[in-house]
């Protein structure tokens, strides 16, 4: 082992010891559940370490407060996106809803697809869902935005440039 | 996060989904994307991309896409921007120090590659492939003209794919004695075990395949799963507490002190022994396992046990006192 890998595994690990506890108290005073700080603050740490470099600057805090509010935002984005998914399946006959084994594909489906839907403007989106969603063609979608065929493409080459910028 | 792509490619892309959408593709639509996918490792990115996005909505029954949406924009609007507000939403910017990653050249198309235990190793492939193989590993590189095949023996190897110069098309495959995982442009990570061999994929998406299988199952980025020689495990998301090992450390939450050890045991020499009246204790922590001596002197310093080494090989975890 180098001393490189040496110092930067000690560094993590003060960084643990000495401020796993501040960020479980930051993030519980944040949110008011203990029990998400704590998955987040060990989360946070994970994070740190999945990088594919590892920052060993300074203000140790704010890089981990960085990280943990990114993760926070992502969850309670999830959270938005499940709980509309239970309240739409609740409303289904049963044979229409999706068996659990399908139910976190479909989740993280939909978890990307909100992601691609806040990256649009709402006439955009709007021309977007109606066609991916409810299977109208550009025609149609012409005719009931009352638009010419031209700003329907356009929209969509819009909709689509923000998905793959998303993606 | 993902890896940046030009926006003029981006914006081809989207113009070739428009075209493809619009109702009035041809054959000749088709081949000319074809040809454009082809034109570059970002091209082939791209369309990746366009393909994930498509699939994305085929995986969600329309009624329910509809529905759903309808219900997130609703609940959005009130609770998300509460909770935003009041976490503060002034992300700082991340410090300037980065510490880059070392890495051995690498020349020969065929040879074998072992690493002790402990030790870890990064190639670079004649292709760019780059290879992180984790302790106590063995595997052999068998590149040809038709395919790039990755035989892992034992052990663990992160494989993150080249643009492969050659100008024939050459999967690229991980064979394992349970069956294959074969790489769509990717950065993913094979673990032989025993029974099975787990795949975890972090960016792109492998097809696994069992040896007695004709079905093949793809695993996307985010996922993980696992393949026997009959049969695939449930596509699950991924753990990123099982990819720390690429920066040597693990990330304990919980964690039963008996498990941590087989785990730290991995990356070290010889015995390391776990006292039945310990083995249930828990532990959360950062541990190095390139430095594993240093997680047991943590580990001591933070529980109520005394780690008591015979020799460096021969090493006893029991009660305090």
């Amino acid at each position: 082992m180098s001393s490189v890998d040496r110092s930067l595994n000690l560094h993590v690990q003060n960084l643990y010891s000495e401020h796993h506890r501040w960020l479980h108290r930051w993030l519980d005073r944040k949110l008011g559940n203990t029990s998400d700080a704590a998955d987040l603050a060990h989360d946070t740490f994970v994070r740190l370490l999945t990088r594919q470099s590892i920052a060993t600057g300074a203000e140790p805090r704010a890089l981990l407060t960085h990280i943990a509010k990114g993760l926070v935002i992502d969850r309670w984005r999830r959270q938005d996106v499940e709980r509309a998914y239970l309240e739409t399946i609740a409303h289904l006959p049963e044979p229409q809803v999706p068996s659990p084994e399908t139910r976190w594909l479909i989740l993280e489906a939909l978890y990307r697809i909100d992601a691609m839907l806040c990256a649009m403007p709402e006439k955009t989106r709007q021309a977007f869902l109606m066609s991916q969603v409810d299977g109208m063609t550009y025609p149609q979608i012409a005719t009931e935005l009352n638009v010419s065929l031209i700003t329907v493409k356009r929209y969509m080459r819009d909709a689509f440039l923000a998905c793959l910028s998303v993606a | 996060m993902p890896p940046s792509i030009d926006p003029e490619i981006l914006g081809e892309a989207a113009d070739w989904l428009v075209q493809l959408q619009s109702g009035g593709a041809t054959d000749e639509d088709h081949r000319a994307i074809q040809r454009w996918r082809a034109r570059s490792a970002q091209h082939a990115q791209a369309w990746q991309r366009a393909e994930a996005i498509m699939g994305d909505f085929r995986a969600v029954p329309g009624s329910i896409a509809s529905d759903t949406i309808k219900r997130i924009g609703r609940n959005k609007s009130i609770g998300r921007r509460q909770a935003l507000n009041r976490i503060g939403l002034f992300l700082l910017a991340g410090p300037a120090i980065w510490l880059a990653q070392r890495e051995l050249p690498w020349q020969a198309w065929m040879a074998d590659q072992h690493t002790a235990i402990g030790e870890q190793k990064n190639l670079t492939l004649a292709d760019g492939t780059r290879l992180l193989i984790n302790t106590n590993s063995s595997l052999s590189i068998a590149f040809s003209a038709t395919s790039r095949r990755i035989d892992l023996f034992k052990g663990e190897v992160l494989i993150t794919t080249g643009h492969d110069p050659s100008p024939t098309y050459r999967p690229f495959i991980v064979q394992t004695r349970h069956g294959t995982a074969r790489a769509l442009g990717t950065r993913f990570s094979v673990r032989v075990e025993d029974e099975s061999s787990r795949l975890a994929v972090v960016e792109g998406s492998v097809a696994m395949k069992p040896a007695h299988s004709s079905t093949a199952v793809i695993v996307n980025a985010g996922e993980q799963s696992a393949f026997g020689l009959e049969r695939t495990a449930p596509v699950a998301p991924l753990d990123q507490a099982s990819m720390t090992w690429e920066n040597g450390m693990m990330v304990a939450r919980n964690m039963r002190l008996a498990d941590l050890l087989t785990e730290l045991g991995r990356y070290r020499q010889g015995v390391l022994r776990c006292h039945d009246a310990v083995a249930d204790l828990t532990v959360s922590g950062a541990f190095s396992l390139r430095d594993t001596d240093a997680s047991l002197r943590l580990l001591q310093s933070t529980l109520p046990i005394s780690v008591s080494s015979l020799t460096r090989y021969w090493v006893a975890v029991e009660p305090r006192g």
